[in-house]
């Protein structure tokens, strides 16, 4: 690529000479050189409103504060953000702010993450002047998933400006003038959009509040792990928070290369199942649970007195885990392996771009790298009349998925004509009656490794458990386990020495390792260029 | 020259509205001459430009240098969009206008549209004003009627459109930025500026906004010079003007002078005088958005730059006069309702700040007043001013920083003595206060 000069703006930023690229905003230039302005309507995402007034700033060309979210640099201008005027000004649209504002982050969802609690801390007065009544706003049900509590809401038109703009669904409006405007929606028209729950993510306050996760947690008791949502093959961006390593949400994490800052409420609502009753939580036999050294015993014994044995995959395994089914599958000769993929859901495309593919499953495209492109195809054709006119009798099958009903009818009926039947499942059902050995597997938001979304990006996902308390060994560690007992490995690895193994063996994953995929992931094709290129983590 | 009528000459005669009567006064015939091939539209921002003439919405914005900001080469259509929105406390003035001589406006529209090279022409009228809207849809009727509108208006090849669009009862709607947006189909919240609407208006074209009043005075400029029309009133806010007076006189109306009149000559001579022998107390004299004016300071010439020179504005010209039975507290509620019920609430200062203003002039009037109040509203003026998209945060704490500045002694006295004389009228034997603070 030519080295393209893009033009820079030369402007004084709290009197010290600074360059930014031009046109950009006095907000965003500012960031850059690390002053961070406070803001409330100001979203990247959304266009600009200018509305809450919190980020005016002192200019050199103006008698009167600009607000910086607008405004743009010029040759020079000169900014002050802590100037006499500057702050001033902060403080008043914050004591405003407040003034109407319910004192209940102590029952509020949103405290913690609250964008006003933060600025009130850092620029509101330590107590009241206004003596007056608190204006009374609505309190309802907006939707299915989302309520409003008007009480808190300061107008700032980032969830209104999201239905316009971004799931383009418009259901938002902002009812009433002067301080009884609050957010609302059109009479007998709910919001319920796939991406709805982003308006409660954006939401500066507690205003928008989600249903699901009303009352279940304080934020920051919570803990944070980036990982990957598993709904779909799009492999959006996100940071799954946890109680006590229980799943409490999942939220959106930037990625302008796949989600921007979005995620679909499919998504994001689609954990429940995690917790379901009919999970399968321990391995076991013919005649009832199997403790570790048993279970293994007894695979390796199937596994010895099998004279051909096929594996059947599935899209959710990580690239880690069919490593080890691949290993598995080598070392013994003769065998066959397919994989089963879930039915196809609806796709979908909203005007700013974010989509929903119609694949569900986050890992089809890193199955075809480490078994090829035939494993879904013809690969899977071939192993399902090998199983119905029985000429292969064992089967070792990944049944997982997010809430799944298995491989489905048409595969858990070839599956029940196999004699002996190794099945890894995550939940309870028909798909294993009969079966030899069943496995706990787990589900998308608890595994440890990575995917290959449908745009070839490589990405990490990250087990939701608590270090050291898993409640069954999973299937990175089981099949390392299984692998020791039968001699090919001598030490067991986390997902990244796995990864390690594989991108030495599979051409499509070499040069890459855990550390380069970063937390925002990175394309197949994009081969490192030297050492210590790529992300870093 | 003596000093002539444009708008209030003939508005006694029953026919003054007609296209009949206006064209045997002479009507039209500017436009004829403004949109014939040979004249160019720069001569006639150039004129307007020379002319002086400033703007008559509230603002005073001089009219030939915001025409001028329009592009002239530029792929959008050009919109003229008329502000007949009139709903500043105390303004009746572009009512009088449509009412009794729209075909003075749809002039004025023609001229625009050549001047500045446009096709479309709104005029967003006020809701309530249905009288109004009758009388100009019949005079624009009339007008196509004649093809001095249409596809080839006044036989100019030009296309001119003329469409009236009704508002739905909100002040802020005739903020400039706000009508816009309601004639666009949203809420009318006001827009950020820039662009300014010369640039990026309505449907995101370049437009022009002008008031009925400020466009009702372009026949007059072509056809005196804009050397003449400078010589009417102060050089610098020249030329005839409607003052609207109301409130305690004997003789409320609307008075057309020429700029620069005495604010006493206007009160004493033309509206009769303060009613019942009273004495004067206070006049707003630029609608309620301007700062209040003592009696003691009432002798300042009726112009843009004497009432700026004297801490006010002319604003739209509405004048309120209030004699000495006028408690100001009372005054100051009525107003600081008035905003707080018309703030969009778009912009936190404006929407909390009015609301905050009404609640303590509330409790003030009610008897339940602190001492302390009175510098907090000032306060919360002071964080409201300058600090929002449009000026009507500006419009609320003006009037209320004013008056409680000018006339603290009414504040004070409703502070000890438990609510302003009005309400303590109403409440006879309450003791101290009980206000709810609704």
């Amino acid at each position: 690529m030519p080295d393209i000069k893009t033009p820079t703006t030369r402007w004084t930023l709290n009197g010290q000479e600074v360059e930014n690229t031009s046109g950009m905003t006095i907000l965003e230039a500012a960031n850059e050189h690390g002053v961070e302005i406070p803001c409330f309507c100001y979203h990247p995402g959304l266009s600009i409103a200018g509305n809450c007034r919190i980020c005016m700033v002192e200019s050199n060309r103006s008698p009167k504060p600009v607000i910086s979210c607008s405004e743009r640099i010029a040759d020079g201008l000169e900014i002050e953000t802590e100037s006499e005027v500057a702050v001033d000004a902060r403080n008043s649209v914050m004591e405003f702010q407040l003034i109407n504002h319910p004192l209940d982050c102590p029952v509020c969802d949103k405290a913690g993450e609250c964008i006003l609690q933060d600025h009130s801390y850092s620029h509101g007065p330590d107590r009241s002047r206004f003596i007056e009544d608190k204006n009374i706003r609505h309190t309802k049900e907006l939707g299915p998933t989302i309520s409003i509590w008007g009480n808190r809401c300061i107008v700032c038109t980032r969830c209104t400006r999201f239905c316009d703009e971004i799931s383009g669904t418009s259901e938002l409006c902002i009812v009433e003038r002067g301080d009884r405007s609050v957010v609302d929606v059109f009479p007998g028209i709910p919001i319920d959009n796939q991406m709805a729950g982003n308006t409660v993510d954006i939401c500066p306050v507690g205003a928008l509040i989600s249903h699901d996760f009303k009352f279940e947690a304080r934020v920051w008791n919570m803990e944070r792990k980036d990982s990957v949502c598993g709904g779909c093959s799009r492999g959006c961006n996100i940071e799954v928070e946890t109680l006590d390593g229980f799943v409490k949400r999942l939220m959106p994490r930037e990625n302008q290369d796949v989600n921007d800052w979005w995620m679909c409420d499919e998504g994001r609502y689609g954990w429940r199942h995690l917790y379901s009753d009919d999970r399968v939580l321990e391995a076991r036999g013919p005649s009832g649970p199997l403790d570790s050294s048993r279970s293994i015993t007894a695979f390796i014994e199937i596994l010895d007195n099998s004279p051909r044995v096929a594996f059947l995959i599935d899209p959710f395994l990580t690239c880690e885990e069919l490593h080890l089914v691949h290993a598995l599958a080598s070392s013994s000769s003769d065998s066959l392996v397919g994989g089963w993929l879930p039915d196809q859901g609806a796709a979908a495309e909203f005007p700013a771009g974010f989509k929903i593919s119609a694949d569900k499953h986050p890992n089809r495209n890193g199955a075809e790298q480490i078994f090829g492109h035939q494993v879904f195809g013809e690969d899977a054709s071939q192993l399902q009349s090998a199983l119905n006119d029985r000429s292969i009798d064992t089967i070792v099958a990944f049944c997982g998925g997010p809430g799944s009903d298995g491989p489905g009818q048409e595969w858990s009926a070839a599956l029940a004509k196999a004699s002996t039947r190794v099945l890894f499942s995550v939940q309870e059902g028909n798909w294993l009656d009969g079966a030899t050995l069943v496995f706990p597997a787990t589900a998308p938001l608890e595994k440890e490794g990575t995917w290959v979304s449908e745009d070839d990006r490589l990405q990490r996902t990250r087990s939701c458990w608590k270090p050291g308390e898993a409640p069954f060994p999973s299937e990175l560690v089981f099949l390392q386990s299984l692998q020791s007992a039968l001699g090919t490995r001598s030490r067991s690895l986390s997902a990244a020495g796995i990864f390690r193994e594989l991108s030495e063996v599979c051409a499509p994953f070499a040069d890459h390792n855990h550390s380069d995929i970063g937390s925002l992931g990175l394309l197949l094709s994009d081969r490192p260029t030297g050492v210590g290129a790529g992300g870093g983590a | 020259m003596a000093f002539r009528k444009i708008f209030t000459q003939h508005i006694q005669k029953k026919t003054c509205h007609t296209m009949a009567f206006y064209k045997k006064h002479g009507g039209y015939e500017q436009a004829k001459a403004a949109l014939s091939k040979r004249k160019k539209p720069d001569a006639l921002i150039d004129l307007v430009k020379a002319s002086n003439l400033r703007g008559r919405g509230g603002a005073g914005f001089p009219t030939g240098v915001k025409w001028g900001f329009v592009p002239k080469a530029t792929d959008k259509p050009k919109y003229l969009v008329v502000n007949a929105d009139e709903s500043e406390p105390g303004t009746f003035k572009d009512r009088l206008i449509m009412e009794k001589c729209p075909h003075l406006l749809l002039e004025g529209i023609l001229i625009c549209c050549k001047a500045v090279g446009i096709e479309t022409a709104y005029i967003y009228i006020r809701g309530e004003f249905v009288f109004a809207t009758e009388r100009l849809q019949k005079a624009i009727d009339e007008a196509y009627d004649e093809g001095f509108l249409g596809n080839n208006a006044l036989g100019s090849g030009q296309r001119i459109d003329v469409t009236v669009h009704r508002g739905a009862g909100a002040y802020i709607c005739g903020e400039e930025t706000g009508m816009l947006t309601s004639l666009e189909g949203d809420r009318g919240n006001p827009k950020l500026k820039p662009p300014f609407p010369a640039i990026e208006g309505v449907f995101g074209c370049p437009t022009v906004v002008n008031n009925v009043e400020t466009l009702a005075n372009l026949p007059y400029i072509l056809e005196i010079g804009a050397d003449a029309y400078r010589a009417i009133g102060p050089e610098n806010s020249p030329g005839p003007k409607l003052f609207c007076v109301s409130g305690h006189v004997e003789n409320p109306g609307t008075f057309e002078l020429p700029m620069g009149v005495p604010l006493r000559t206007l009160i004493d001579k033309h509206a009769g005088g303060v009613w019942k022998g009273r004495k004067l107390k206070a006049v707003i004299p630029g609608g309620s958005s301007a700062h209040v004016l003592t009696a003691d300071e009432c002798d300042v010439a009726m112009d843009i730059e004497s009432l700026a020179a004297a801490g006010t504005m002319l604003g739209s010209a509405g004048v309120i006069v209030m004699d000495e039975t006028t408690c100001m507290v009372d005054a100051m509620l009525n107003v600081m309702r008035f905003y707080h019920h018309e703030s969009c609430g778009q912009c936190t200062p404006c929407r909390e700040g009015t609301g905050w203003l009404a609640k303590i002039t509330h409790r003030i009037a009610h008897g339940e007043g602190r001492m302390e109040d009175l510098d907090l509203i000032q306060d919360v003026c002071d964080r409201m001013v300058g600090k929002t998209i449009c000026a009507l945060a500006d419009a609320a704490a003006f009037p209320a920083e004013s008056i409680v500045k000018k006339f603290k002694s009414d504040f004070e006295s409703a502070i000890q003595n438990g609510g302003s004389p009005a309400w303590k009228k109403r409440h006879p034997s309450v003791v101290g206060g009980t206000a709810s603070h609704a």
